[in-house]
């Protein structure tokens, strides 16, 4: 443990240990981001490249900045930061307050906080102080992620931030917060609850799309082949199915023989519920006594279904349940809310396989797509690099992110692998979430697109993000060569 | 710790899988769905077409027959239009306040976004006024209109309006607004005159803003300007003409036979072409269409009137070629042709030969000549054959046929065939029984375009060149070959100069047309009175001059001008005299003719 080649004290940096992939990913981003935001913005009279007065201009003095915050951070000893992690994350918090209670709005969110000629938007520090916090108490040497206690801390360290950011209506960067979620299946938390998430959002889209009779069959298919999976009993279950199917036409013929009218849709329904008493009297003979749980997922899909239809109608607004509609592609209003994202479409589609051009797109020129420069930046890249450059910028992303996930497992110790899991699971939502809904695949959120949008706060915020977890990597690096030596 | 490094490949799978339907995704907009690439087009570019400006049309001696002059459509995209004081707008534009708003309103239900014409062809003054006040939301566009400085020849040039919807179907040239030829010359030679509109591909943001020409003007047309026409039309004659067809319905055509050049086509009544121009076109149009006298109906080339005797020297010609007529074969006139119903003739010396019976239009030697056509045993008769040898005779005039000429509403006439008799009296029928073709009475249908190709046949011993109204398109070399070609009738031109010699001496010797001789102009002529069943009998006169060397053949068909000599053979003397010597040297004539008014109560009886 003792170091006597170690002259420069314990935060000397080797320029071997640090990611250069990571860096070279990023500043290849950066100024690609650049050109575009010049893209985007440009316009014959005003050409020059540091014309403050223009958002190009603005970028390029956030990009210098950014380089020296990254030196900077690659200069100082990495492990500060386990130390200031508390500290900056309580500091973030008294800012958040602040901006909620003296902050200013800028397009109906109460989230920037005015310093002269600088706007800061705290919230894209807060994932970064979040991250560190996260990191340092999941580190701790008693930590047990399964214990109620680490849930509760770990909700609140999450919690806040996001109820925060919330009231300060900037639901996109609150949603951003889901990372963690991610960094915490990493670390081992219950798999049970994401596939229970993962379904409740898959029955809820299914729920508006599809009619209940083919939702009935396809709940009843997925918890048939859960069950099948488990038990092993394809053949039975087969059968059972068949008996379900008999039972439901049954019924359906018998009583529409009687007179009374019943939908399809309520006679497969009784054909279940006529199934039970053979449900019971296989599981009792067989010894099967996990049934009952399938049994109860089956029906709590059926309800959830059913409670979504009935909140939908007799709940929400008018306005809301338009939201909704035009989300899932069932109704679409060309003026109205889904504007954006077909001229974001549009604008993407045009670019074709090479695109237009530097500087040739025309939907990019003449601002048919709303915050172009910011949020839909990526329209421009898809506009005028057309689907080479799309790809390009997708790959770099994905790279990025896997490399993140590779220096987070190279870690010997959790802080670092549990900063650079955050670290990348910011990343992706940020990248999924932006390109997601520039081409309609997602809603509209307003989130940036890292290293891309413009915006001082957002490339400040990703900058010290992504090279916070550059130095941690290279001082365990560092460390680990020296206490192999 | 296997559970955890499932869970890291669990997070690239997931990593990989999102990656993949963002790439399918963008993949399928960018370079599968083609769409976006339509939508972006019609986001960002507007087409601005320019307009060229339409060939103007001289006539032979370089005066202008019709000009093209700057004027504008007002232009509306509704969208755009912010409040503006209407009044004034309609002050400039001299139209009410109501008016405007009604063009607004369709406009408006038309398209908000894309621009409408709402008032068409305004003068360059109230364009600069327009200019002046600017009103948002309003623009001018350039177009050309159309002036007349002669205001003559009205069916002969014809007019412009917007295409109809079934043109713009057929001809993707054409887009809604455009202007196209509809009659006359304009139609004829639409192709030359109309030019090729540009398109300027301007750039537009999303408020519907100019931003610039797109790609630097790459993909920009400028417009070519139509090409002008040069016509064969002699404006002055053809203003005398139409002066001297005054208050006669009726038309002439003048041929130079040397090279079918059309000198005069009038018709008559005629009109001022000025009035189907610019906003009143479509009130005057239906005010023409109206008159009963059918003023927009060119006669000259449309109209099926009985050539009457004129057409006694086609069967002299047809007789000598086929051996059955010689010149000087002589066959009396009792007052008439005696045999089976019978012929009426006037009085005059009898027995004659071919050149008298030309001379003074006996109608009784004529009948001899086609009864020995017809009934020519060589050919069995009549039935078999002999009625249509001769239908091809006449066919070869270029009677019963269209001329091919240039005028596109040209019509063929009528020659009946041995079919149509056949049908007629239960093919029972004999040359007798169709002897008033002889006179050129009868089923024939010809019009005064054919006849005055019948005249410049004549004139040239024994061919003709189609009769064409352009001399000249700007920019090119020639007009179309087939005017350059001398057509031949199966009559052969040694045949010619007995009916030279007879129609010389109609005019100036002893004959239907004597008073009509001018000395040294040797004119020849042929008088012709149709009867037909609407009234008085037609008048018509074919005559050329000189004699030798023919430059000027002139047909003239006056509807119920009675006899040729009363009103077709002065019209065409005038003609002629002024044609060739310039001046007209019987001034109290040609103001008598001016004056003469003839009576239609066949087209006026109704109405006004």
């Amino acid at each position: 443990m003792t170091n006597e080649v170690n002259k420069g004290g314990g935060g000397r940096l080797f320029a071997s240990d640090i990611d250069w992939w990571t860096v070279g990913i990023y500043v290849l981003m950066v100024f690609f981001g650049w050109l575009n935001i010049y893209a985007a913005v440009y316009n014959e009279e005003q050409a020059g490249i540091f014309d403050l007065s223009q958002r190009y201009g603005m970028q390029m003095l956030w990009i210098g900045i950014g380089f020296f915050l990254a030196i900077s951070i690659l200069l100082i000893d990495g492990k500060y930061w386990h130390m200031l992690a508390y500290p900056f994350y309580f500091a973030m918090l008294g800012v958040m307050l602040f901006v909620l209670l003296f902050g200013r709005e800028i397009n109906g969110a109460k989230a920037w906080l005015v310093v002269g000629p600088v706007q800061i938007q705290p919230a894209e520090f807060m994932k970064f102080v979040t991250a560190l916090a996260l990191a340092r108490y999941m580190s701790a040497y008693n930590f047990d992620l399964h214990s109620g206690r680490a849930l509760y801390y770990i909700g609140l360290i999450i919690g806040i931030p996001v109820l925060l950011i919330l009231a300060q209506n900037d639901t996109g960067s609150a949603l951003v917060f889901a990372a963690f979620f991610l960094m915490l299946y990493r670390e081992g938390f219950g798999s049970g609850l994401y596939v229970v998430v993962l379904m409740l959002i898959f029955l809820f889209i299914i729920s508006f799309l599809l009619e209940p009779l083919p939702i009935l069959f396809i709940v009843l298919l997925l918890c048939l082949t859960a069950q099948g999976a488990v038990n092993r009993n394809w053949r039975d279950t087969l059968r059972y199915f068949a008996l379900v199917l008999l039972l439901g036409i049954v019924l359906f013929v018998a009583l529409t023989f009687l007179g009374t009218t019943v939908s399809l849709y309520h006679a497969m329904l009784g054909g279940v519920a006529l199934s039970v008493p053979w449900l019971v009297r296989y599981a009792v003979r067989r010894h099967v006594p996990n049934l009952w749980q399938f049994a109860l997922l089956f029906a709590g899909a059926v309800l959830f279904t059913g409670v979504v239809d009935y909140v939908f109608n007799n709940v929400l607004q008018v306005h809301q349940q338009k939201r909704i509609l035009d989300l899932l592609g069932i109704e679409n209003d060309p003026h109205g809310w889904s504007y954006n994202v077909i001229q974001s479409k549009i604008a993407i589609g045009s670019g074709g396989f090479l695109g237009k051009g530097f500087l040739g797109g025309t939907q990019t020129r003449f601002s048919f797509v709303p915050e172009q420069s910011t949020d839909f930046i990526f329209c421009t890249v898809g506009e005028e690099w057309g689907f080479v450059g799309s790809l390009g910028v997708v790959l770099l992303f994905l790279f990025l992110i896997l490399r993140l996930m590779r220096m987070g497992e190279r870690q010997k110790e959790p802080f670092g692998r549990i900063y650079c899991y955050s670290v990348a699971a910011i990343f992706f939502m940020h990248f999924v979430i932006n390109i997601g809904m520039t081409v309609g695949l997602f809603p509209v959120v307003g989130i940036p697109l890292p290293f891309f949008s413009y915006g001082g706060s957002s490339l400040m915020a990703f900058t010290i993000l992504l090279f916070v977890a550059v130095r941690i990597d290279a001082s365990q690096y560092d460390e680990s060569a020296r206490k192999l030596l | 710790m296997k559970t955890v490094y499932n869970r890291q490949k669990i997070l690239q799978i997931c990593l990989f899988l999102v990656v993949f339907v963002i790439i399918g995704r963008l993949f399928w907009l960018q370079v599968i769905d083609s769409d976006y690439k339509d939508f972006a087009r019609n986001n960002a570019m507007r087409y601005m077409v320019q307009y060229p400006p339409r060939g103007e049309v001289y006539d032979r001696n370089g005066e202008f027959l019709v000009q093209s002059t700057e004027s504008y459509d007002l232009m509306v995209i509704p969208r755009d239009v912010e409040p503006f004081d209407t009044v004034d707008l309609a002050n400039t534009l001299g139209v009410t306040a109501e008016e405007i708003r009604k063009a607004l309103d369709k406009a408006r239900r038309y398209s908000k976004r894309r621009p409408s014409m709402i008032f068409k062809q305004l003068s360059k003054e109230v364009k600069l006024k327009l200019d002046e006040r600017h009103p948002v939301g309003f623009y001018t566009q350039y177009r050309t209109s159309r002036t007349y400085p002669r205001k003559i020849a009205g069916n002969l040039l014809g007019y412009i309006n917007e295409v109809d919807e079934a043109t713009i179907k057929r001809d993707p040239y054409y887009r809604m607004g455009d202007y196209i030829g509809k009659s006359g010359i304009e139609k004829s030679y639409e192709k030359y005159l109309r030019g090729r509109k540009g398109v300027k591909v301007e750039l537009v943001d999303v408020y519907g803003m100019p931003q610039g020409s797109y790609a630097d003007g790459r993909y920009d047309t400028l417009p070519v300007p139509g090409r002008a026409i040069t016509c064969t039309i002699d404006a002055g004659l053809q203003q005398l003409a139409e002066e001297l067809m005054a208050g006669k319905v009726g038309s002439v055509v003048a041929i130079e036979p040397a090279t079918g050049e059309i000198l005069v086509m009038a018709s008559s009544p005629s009109y001022d072409p000025d009035k189907l121009v610019g906003r009143d076109l479509g009130n005057n149009y239906m005010e023409l269409l109206r008159n009963r006298r059918h003023p927009l109906f060119n006669r000259a080339v449309m109209s099926r009137y009985p050539p009457g005797s004129t057409f006694k020297v086609v069967n002299g010609l047809i007789g000598m070629q086929e051996g059955v007529t010689l010149p000087g074969d002589l066959h009396p006139c009792h007052n008439g042709y005696t045999i089976g119903r019978g012929v009426k003739c006037h009085s005059h010396l009898s027995p004659l030969n071919l050149v008298q019976a030309t001379a003074n239009s006996c109608n009784a030697y004529f009948c001899y000549v086609l009864r020995d056509i017809l009934d020519n045993r060589a050919y069995g008769g009549i039935t078999r054959g002999g009625f249509d040898r001769w239908r091809e005779y006449v066919k070869s005039f270029g009677f019963g046929r269209k001329l091919e000429s240039d005028f596109w509403d040209e019509l063929a006439g009528y020659v009946p065939t041995s079919e149509f008799y056949d049908r007629r009296y239960r093919g029972s029928w004999n040359s007798l029984t169709v002897i008033s073709l002889a006179i050129g009475q009868g089923e024939l249908g010809v019009t005064p375009l054919q006849l005055a190709n019948l005249g410049a046949t004549i004139a040239n011993r024994g061919y003709y060149y189609i009769p064409h109204v352009v001399k000249k398109i700007a920019g090119l070399d020639s007009i179309d070959a087939r005017f350059y070609e001398k057509n031949y009738t199966q009559v052969d031109p040694k045949h010619f100069e007995p009916i030279v010699e007879g129609m010389y001496q109609a005019v100036n010797v002893a004959g239907t047309a004597t008073r009509f001789a001018v000395p040294g102009l040797d004119i020849c002529g042929k008088t012709g009175t149709a009867q037909n069943p609407n009234g008085a009998d037609h008048s018509t006169f074919l005559c050329f001059a000189p004699r030798d060397n023919p430059k000027i053949v002139v047909s003239v068909y006056v509807e119920h001008g009675r006899f040729g000599a009363t009103a077709a053979a002065p019209i065409a003397s005038l003609l002629v005299e002024q044609y060739l010597t310039d001046t007209i040297r019987r001034p109290e004539m040609m103001q008598q003719i001016k004056e003469m008014n003839i009576a239609y109560p066949m087209y006026d009886k109704r109405g006004k």
